[in-house]
């Protein structure tokens, strides 16, 4: 323990902890989220920086570290995750810094008993590390009584409560659905510490993801498939059970099925850099582009746009 | 069909070369079901190594010295064994290795005495070799699946002892012979009560005048139940059921596992025969079986003539066998420690690869057969107990003979120091500590409060057996570190 | 008496420190572990009480040495042992097993001698502590 004279130095503390090197990580590997990487920044220098405080006798309880993750499927809240389980090993929170990923099946039972050793077991596989609850509202099944989720709730406060030590949790899901969920359970809203939004991506983010998964499957747009993807995505996102990322993903492979059948149905000879290239006409297919809303929604709902 | 000669040629009454009698054929491919012989040849002068080799390959399947006519009433191509490579021995002049080839057809199933009559019982004395040796064998699946395999095996060894994680400590009741049935007891009873897993009969310990074998059995058994009260664990001791003859054999066997012995053993030379019919009965009646290698380096030990010992550890894999003497590396006996690696893989790995450094000659697959339990006994302590985990691994009998008998402080300190210094390199080793390195700390530090381990290391920390081996692997240079 | 079953059991009792490494070369293996316990400790005793289900998939030590602190709450006054089960093919057994927690007072073994023909005796291994009902065995637990 150091003497609050002797002074320390940030940056050989910095430089110890590599936590550069997972937001370094974090940059390249996704795309976007300027504000969620800052909020990490922040989470992280925060935690650096308690850590040199309790070197310098200067705290008097460990933090508090569980944290919520709010915003649409597909903006990167479990790539986060696995980050910030990474970022929490290098300073020394947890012991291991693996990531365990739930949803309410893993927690919940179907009978009476089955619940708490349920729980129980997601928890000490998560020990040393981050458990993640994905759609965690749903543990929260207001309009069932028989619904054992609020014994999970009750295993869970306790381990956040009392094992701080030995493991984080990360809740994640819609916003108004984690708020509406910690207004029914003031006890979990009460044990978070940090709470990040995930924004959907703009549409020159999502564009940009749209390149670099082409890329990395050896595609290109050209000019007009470019601009036909951006409307693509412009109309697509206003519609319901956008994903964001995961969405953009489905459309290239949908758009590489329709470069396929255009090619075979074309014939003849075809050179390399038509078989590479994605044509305006893949993409304008699209249900999206024919104005149906609703039809589109439950399309897209089934993965067909 | 040789390739030169027609069958007319071939037939015709008088001596022809071996080589062109069909029993060098460098284009055959070995099947899956062919058994395989890599046998060390030298020549006599002015033999040509070629057919020297197709001379080994004849002799021990079906050639004669001279054209026999009747070999035409046999589908005589499947029963010539076919010699298909030789290759230099490397730095040593004259000396060659044939790889040899055996139909499946040729053998017996289920039967060692069969498949060693086959390959060894006729080809060693010929005169136009001037040595041979057997170095290795590749038996294939078809063939090992008509052989039981050891009665019990590791694991299910380990589960009836109930003790896991850690080798098992023996101990041969010293001295060699002498003891009267009552003494030889006490001997067990100290060594066990005082922390070993088993003691042992010797070899030699069958019946004798000084004692008898149902004296033995008797005393023995009262001793090992005592020292299990005194524990709470489960104790053996190898009971020796060799004798004369194959009755007498069964008879002693019996009489062991009306006593309630958990385990029984037998000497090599009972015979190939012997051993797997006491393998069987062994694994009727729920024993473990032990087999003392007895008599084996009179042909395994020099390199030039005889049989590696790597052969009888396949042969008594198969034959059934659950322990099995094959070295220590830094004990008294001879054992380099690459060939030992190779025995001990041979005995207890599911499959082998091709790995020369380790005179493993052919790939292995032991079609599931079970693990055999190597033995590592003859001039080691409780201070080697760092090499000896490093070299020979967590399952196995580590055998302190004089080790426990001649402690100053007796002979359960003896034992209560092996059994602390195993436990203690065991934990150290799990910890994630450079045990071969800190071993001799390790030890001492338990030591401290383990007076008898402190005796025991003040004892014999100075007994090394530096020899330069014998049997040493050819494709390293011949040095190899003494300690 | 002290009962010299499980692989550590000549070394002084493992702090929960040395058990904790124990365990992590154990998960390191990708082993599986289970904590049992019992009041009849005879070496032919099979089965044991298991504590709660096996544990797979375990990252940490800290997961298991609850339970087992949690097994020693319960059940003070009993054997309790941890096990590392290895299940690769050809192996399928345990690979460690070693003592946790003893009771106070270990009465041991009695060997009775039942005299049969000739001077064959039959022997059997009779625990003190089976002279009493279970749960009484040992203290009250």
């Amino acid at each position: 323990m150091l003497t609050t004279d002797a002074g320390i130095d940030m940056d050989a503390a910095l430089r110890e902890s590599n936590v550069e090197d997972v937001l370094g990580e974090l940059d390249a590997e996704l795309i976007g989220l300027a504000p969620v990487k800052l909020r990490i920044r922040q989470i992280s220098a925060l935690l650096l920086v308690e850590r040199l405080r309790a070197q310098m006798g200067l705290t008097t309880a460990p933090p508090c570290l569980h944290m919520c993750f709010t915003g649409r499927p597909g903006t990167g809240k479990t790539t986060v995750a696995l980050r910030m389980a990474k970022m929490l090993h290098r300073l020394g929170y947890v012991r291991r810094g693996h990531l365990v990923v739930a949803t309410r099946d893993d927690l919940v039972g179907q009978y009476v008993g089955h619940t708490a050793p349920k729980t129980k077991e997601m928890l000490q596989k998560a020990i040393g590390g981050v458990l993640f609850i994905d759609e965690a509202y749903y543990l929260h099944r207001a309009e069932n009584e028989r619904d054992y989720g609020p014994e999970a709730i009750e295993v869970l406060l306790q381990f956040m409560e009392n094992r701080r030590d030995d493991l984080v949790v990360i809740l994640a899901g819609y916003k108004d659905r984690m708020d509406s969920f910690f207004h029914s359970n003031p006890g979990m809203h009460s044990r978070i510490a940090h709470h990040v939004d995930f924004p959907d991506y703009t549409l020159d983010e999502l564009m940009a993801i749209a390149e670099l998964m082409a890329r990395q499957q050896m595609y290109t747009f050209d000019e007009d498939s470019r601009a036909a993807f951006g409307e693509y995505l412009r109309l697509r996102a206003g519609q319901p059970h956008f994903a964001n990322a995961r969405s953009v993903r489905n459309a290239i492979d949908r758009i590489r099925l329709r470069q396929a059948v255009r090619l075979v149905e074309q014939g003849g000879r075809i050179s390399g850099e038509e078989l590479a290239r994605i044509d305006a006409a893949d993409i304008r297919q699209s249900r999206v582009f024919q104005g149906n809303s609703a039809a589109a929604a439950e399309a897209s709902a089934r993965s067909l746009l | 069909m040789s390739k030169n000669l027609t069958a007319n040629e071939r037939y015709r009454a008088g001596v022809i070369p071996y080589a062109k009698m069909g029993y060098w054929e460098p284009d055959y491919i070995p099947k899956d079901t062919d058994v395989l012989a890599l046998f060390r040849v030298t020549p006599q002068e002015g033999v040509d190594p070629l057919e020297a080799a197709a001379a080994v390959a004849g002799e021990s399947s079906t050639a004669t010295w001279t054209v026999v006519w009747t070999d035409r009433l046999t589908a005589c191509e499947i029963y010539r064994a076919k010699a298909y490579r030789v290759d230099a021995v490397p730095n040593s002049e004259g000396q060659y290795f044939a790889h040899i080839a055996y139909d499946l057809d040729l053998f017996e199933e289920g039967s060692i005495a069969n498949l060693t009559a086959s390959i060894i019982g006729n080809v060693f004395g010929f005169k136009a070799i001037k040595a041979l040796r057997l170095e290795d064998m590749r038996i294939p699946v078809a063939y090992l699946k008509t052989f039981q395999g050891p009665a019990t095996g590791v694991v299910v060894e380990r589960e009836r002892l109930d003790k896991f994680g850690r080798p098992l400590l023996g101990a041969t009741v010293k001295p060699k012979l002498g003891l009267s049935g009552k003494n030889y007891g006490r001997v067990v009873y100290e060594a066990l009560k005082g922390g070993l897993d088993f003691t042992k009969d010797d070899e030699n310990i069958n019946s004798q005048p000084f004692m008898r074998w149902r004296d033995r059995y008797l005393y023995a058994m009262e001793a090992v139940n005592r020292a299990s009260a005194a524990t709470g664990e489960v104790k053996g001791h190898y009971l020796n059921v060799t004798a004369g003859t194959m009755e007498g054999m069964y008879e002693r066997a019996d009489f062991a596992k009306e006593l309630g012995s958990v385990i029984i053993m037998v000497d090599l030379v009972a015979g190939y025969t012997a051993i797997q019919s006491i393998a069987a009965w062994a694994r009727r009646n729920d024993m473990i079986l032990h087999l003392h290698r007895a008599g084996n380096s009179t042909y395994a030990r020099q390199k030039n003539h005889g049989m590696s010992f790597r052969v009888i550890c396949k042969w008594m894999r198969m034959a059934g066998v659950d322990h099995l003497h094959a070295g220590t590396v830094v004990g008294k006996l001879e054992g380099d420690p690459l060939m030992i690696r190779g025995f001990y893989d041979t005995l207890r790995e599911p499959e082998t690869p091709v790995r020369l450094e380790n005179g493993l000659f052919f790939e292995q697959n032991w079609a599931s057969l079970r693990m055999v339990m190597p033995v590592a006994s003859g001039g080691i302590h409780a201070g080697q107990m760092h090499q000896l985990l490093h070299y020979l691994g967590e399952d196995v009998i580590l055998q302190f003979g004089g080790g426990t008998i001649g402690h100053p402080q007796g002979i359960e300190a003896g034992a209560a120091a092996n059994r602390v210094a195993v436990e203690a390199m065991v934990q150290a080793r799990n910890e994630g500590r450079d045990y071969l390195k800190e071993g001799p700390e390790i030890l001492e530090r338990a030591a401290k409060w383990c007076a008898p381990l402190q005796a025991a290391l003040d004892t014999w920390k100075d007994i090394t057996f530096d020899y330069t081996s014998t049997d040493t692997a050819d494709f390293v240079p011949v040095a190899t570190p003494t300690y | 008496m002290r009962l010299t079953q499980g692989t550590f059991s000549f070394l002084p009792d493992l702090t929960d420190e040395q058990i904790s490494s124990q365990l992590e070369y154990c998960l390191k293996n990708g082993w599986s572990i289970n904590v049992e316990y019992t009041d009849c400790p005879h070496p032919r005793n099979s089965y044991w009480e298991m504590w709660n289900m096996p544990m797979f998939d375990i990252a940490d030590p800290i997961a298991i040495l609850a339970e087992i602190d949690a097994c020693r709450r319960a059940h003070p006054h009993r054997y309790i042992k941890v096990n590392a089960y290895n299940s690769a093919r050809g192996r399928e057994t345990v690979a460690l097993s070693f003592l946790v927690n003893r009771p106070a007072r270990e009465p041991g073994f009695r060997l009775d001698r039942q005299e049969a023909g000739g001077r064959t005796i039959r022997y059997t291994l009779h625990s003190y502590a089976t002279d009493k009902p279970e749960g009484e065995r040992y203290g009250n637990s």
